[in-house]
């Protein structure tokens, strides 16, 4: 054929980006303003820590699953996007020590870590964590994180560096290889995730339960990850990198998935509501009575308009999701509402009189944010910003829209 | 050399066909003197269609008391075979809708089938919740009609959802199987040479002549209720599932059957395709359309939503423990171990355990052991269903209170009788309908593509993938 798409641009990020740099040191004064904070009150030092630990977590972890599936099924709509998911995955395995300060906050984060509800008799003595002890208690937390992190911490390396070997050896052959990787891992991804979900935030009302917060927990995470896609293809651009090989076609697809998405997402959060309110089981509805009361449930309107209404009316439109005004915008709300979310999920734990914000939960989301995307640059920088080899690449750059 | 073989997609017609050997494989069904063998089958289809009849007309006469509920298993087959029937056709829509929104080409070789599956198997389903009220001529009573008595169905009830959202779907599907159809249907009336086929067919088509406006008006049109459908797909299931969960009885009230009735739902309707698939291009010779690749691609979803369905027994059982309510740890346990273990393990052998050989690629392309495969993924959700129903009824709050449930042969001669029913419109189907879309499948060969043709002399030119050699030095 005669109209092979070539690329003009270059695909190197600047090696003398400043950006790295700057964003580690915003990661750095924000942790270290933190850890001050953790003397003052170590509560509120550990829970603000995991709310933002959650939030950009979340974000590796849908890269991860994105990359697999985008194996998996053969996909060209988003080749030109896959370096920067894989420069996310790839950060993970460093990532994880950023769980670590999580298992020294066990006893201030998880009520059901406390030693006097297992005795029997005893008038701390509670019967329903006691009986989820083997389950719930700090040894077998411990490690479920490290299988979690050495899994996606594996995962995430792989693809990564068997897509640059891709870039280096021209070999079309690996794409096989990584296919061999996502299928596996796509099933443990499903799991890890879920119990990582019950871990994180299910079990700090360590009575409530839901059969759904796996699936939920996913949901709002990947939702979050395509407003993050755009917004970092809107930088590169703005940066006036890569301008003629991701063309507005391209974020086309990332607003519909982020459309897609939206609505997953509702359908997930609406129903695990639904069926508790309907049921209306005392042990059930209390996790959502606590979060609809003192100023709590303001956080919960939030994201039934911000996160569903407002974006699913906009973005409907299939102008709207051609126009980088609207798509930037509806970005920035839905990664709000998100921290907003994780927080309505976590928080009133410990705040179950009433809502209250504190600055460590901004120092904490700024340290880890900084850290986390100082990290991502730092990788993104090393590599070719496409898969430029990559045996689909063809068909992604010689994309038109479908009338 | 690559330890890894790349291996170009496939292409998604076989064989050398062109546009007119397309048209004259895929019409000449319709067009030719109807089979004997046809016949035969026609005659199996009504006799079991009859047994539907009687069995339904006995209940009309009898009342409910013939079928083998009892209390406390008050909901048996009737609502396990609705279920079951609507789960099936998931797939006609997800396969027509959900991926064409996805732009999965090869969806163009069965879609058609898969529809047409879709909508006979809503018929079956419907027929349950239509008969089991007890008494059938004040069903009307189901519907919002002002009467004296001030009687209204309960709005609140999932079971009046239910009959909104499967008539919805029934009636979208409906709606986007015929859109489809039309420019097949003038492909039939053009090449029709009796005066009966040429009206039949041109009354159905619309008076379509293959205009420029007539595909710009049908692409939109197409788009539009493929973004209908969608979340039909989604919500139809999500409703049945509701019918159970919003309840407080142990082992329906949980969270995540929303996501899981759908995957199960589509893996059960995937299944069914696969079954009349295979059989149907092979009495029909379509297997230059329907491939192995498709059928390799099919049990790529089976796996998966096998696997989804597995994930959600996975965290009910877990869930069920971690939660610390007796009752739902004891029904958990009972079904595993208990009067019903045996369908319990039937379910979770089928459903978990059997998808999983298509791990295996060439396990995937095997046509007998996906065959096989396919029909025990729906005897396995039929289990499923009735797991979820019967165990959790039959062993309720009060052990005082418990029975053991079996259904009577009425029971049975309905179930086996929608299959007549079934049949008997799939038979009618293949006879009169193009069995592909075959407009579609045309859209999707390399001739259709311009890119294809030589600029100057305007001759076809086969595309080619040139796999690049493999650098054994880094650059």
């Amino acid at each position: 054929m005669s109209h092979k798409p070539t690329i003009t641009d270059t695909l190197q990020f600047p090696a003398d980006s400043k950006v790295p740099g700057a964003l580690f040191g915003v990661g750095a004064v924000g942790l270290i303003a933190t850890i001050i904070g953790y003397f003052l009150d170590a509560d509120q030092f550990f829970f603000s820590y995991l709310v933002s630990f959650t939030f950009f977590s979340g974000i590796a972890l849908s890269a991860l699953i994105m990359v697999m599936l985008h194996h998996i099924t053969k996909s060209s709509w988003g080749v030109v996007f896959r370096r920067i998911s894989e420069s996310f995955t790839a950060n993970i395995w460093i990532w994880a020590i950023f769980v670590v300060p999580i298992l020294f906050g066990i006893h201030n984060l998880y009520h059901w870590s406390h030693p006097e509800l297992l005795e029997y008799g005893t008038e701390e003595y509670d019967k329903i964590v006691s009986g989820k002890s083997p389950f719930l208690n700090s040894t077998f937390f411990i490690i479920r994180q490290v299988i979690y992190f050495a899994i996606w911490g594996f995962l995430g390396y792989k693809l990564h560096k068997v897509s640059v070997q891709m870039d280096e050896t021209n070999d079309w052959g690996l794409s096989a290889l990584l296919r061999k990787v996502s299928a596996p891992g796509i099933l443990l991804f499903a799991f890890t995730v879920a119990f990582a979900g019950f871990d994180w935030l299910m079990s700090l009302d360590p009575h409530w339960f839901s059969t759904m917060f796996g699936v939920y927990f996913f949901a709002i995470n990947f939702q979050a990850f395509w407003p993050i896609m755009i917004l970092i293809v809107f930088y590169l651009h703005k940066q006036g990198l890569l301008t003629n090989t991701i063309r507005q076609v391209h974020i086309y697809d990332l607003g519909a998935w982020f459309f897609a998405f939206t609505v997953f997402y509702a359908y997930i959060a609406f129903s695990q509501f639904l069926l508790i309110y309907y049921a209306n089981l005392p042990e059930e509805t209390l996790w959502y009575y606590h979060r609809m009361e003192g100023g709590w449930q303001y956080l919960l309107y939030g994201s039934l308009i911000f996160r569903f209404a407002v974006p699913f009316l906009v973005l409907l439109n299939r102008e709207a999701k051609k126009n980088r005004m609207i798509l930037g915008g509806m970005s920035a709300l839905v990664l709000i509402i998100h921290f907003a979310e994780i927080y309505w999920i976590a928080m009133p734990t410990l705040y179950d009189h009433g809502f209250s914000f504190s600055w460590m939960d901004i120092t904490a989301f700024l340290g880890l944010g900084g850290v986390f995307f100082g990290l991502f640059f730092r990788q993104f920088k090393q590599n070719d910003m496409i898969p430029k080899n990559d045996p689909k690449l063809e068909d992604c750059l010689s994309k038109s829209y479908h009338q | 050399m690559s330890k890894y073989q790349y291996v170009p997609e496939p292409a998604l017609v076989k064989g050398d066909h062109d546009f007119s050997s397309l048209t004259r494989l895929v019409t000449d069904i319709n067009l030719r003197e109807t089979p004997k063998a046809w016949y035969l089958a026609m005659m199996g289809a009504n006799a079991l269609l009859m047994l539907m009849v009687v069995a339904i007309g006995y209940l009309i006469w009898e009342g409910t008391g013939i079928w083998g509920l009892n209390n406390p298993v008050g909901w048996g087959w009737a609502i396990i075979n609705f279920v079951w029937w609507v789960g099936i056709g998931h797939a006609g829509t997800l396969i027509s809708a959900i991926l064409f929104l996805f732009r999965q080409d090869w969806r163009t070789a069965i879609n058609r089938f898969a529809e047409a599956m879709t909508i006979f198997a809503v018929m079956c389903a419907g027929v349950f919740p239509a008969i089991h009220v007890g008494r059938i001529w004040v069903v009307y009573w189901m519907f919002p009609i002002p009467n004296q008595m001030a009687m209204w169905p309960n709005f609140n009830s999932p079971l009046l959802w239910d009959v909104f959202a499967v008539s919805t779907y029934f009636t979208v599907s409906l709606l986007f199987w015929y859109v489809g159809l039309v420019p097949d249907l003038a492909t039939i009336r053009d090449r029709a040479t009796d005066k009966i086929r040429k009206v039949a067919y041109g009354i159905f088509s619309l008076g379509w002549t293959g205009s420029n406006r007539h595909w710009w008006n049908y692409e939109k049109a197409y788009m539009i209720l493929a973004g209908l459908a969608t979340p039909l797909v989604l919500s139809v299931h999500t409703i049945v599932s509701f019918d159970f969960a919003v309840s407080m009885i142990p082992g329906w009230h949980t969270t995540i059957f929303p996501p899981y009735f759908v995957a199960g739902a589509i893996f059960s309707g995937f299944a069914m395709v696969l079954t009349l698939m295979i059989v149907a291009r092979k009495i029909y010779g379509m297997k230059d359309i329907m491939t192995d690749d498709h059928m390799e691609k099919m049990n790529i979803v089976i796996l998966v939503t096998g696997s989804m369905v597995g994930f959600a027994y996975i965290m009910e059982f877990f869930i069920a423990w971690y939660s610390g309510v007796e009752y739902e740890k004891a029904i958990f346990m009972l079904r595993a171990t208990g009067p019903y273990a045996w369908a319990y393990w039937a379910m979770m052998t089928c459903n978990v355990f059997s998808p999983q050989f298509f791990w295996s690629k060439k396990l995937r392309r095997s046509v007998g052991f996906t065959f096989f495969i396919s029909i025990v993924v729906n005897i396995g959700m039929w289990f499923e269903r009735f797991v979820i129903t019967v165990t959790s009824l039959a062993n309720d709050y009060l052990p005082s209170s418990w029975d053991y449930y079996s259904p009577t042969i009425w029971d049975v001669m309905t179930y086996v009788g929608t299959f007549g029913l079934f049949f008997t419109m799939f038979l009618l189907f293949l006879r009169f309908l193009p069995m592909i879309a075959l407009a579609e499948v045309k859209a999707v060969i390399p001739l259709a593509d311009p890119h294809n043709y030589d600029e100057e002399t305007n001759e076809y030119v086969a595309p080619k993938v040139e796999v690049p050699e493999p650098q054994s030095e880094k650059v």
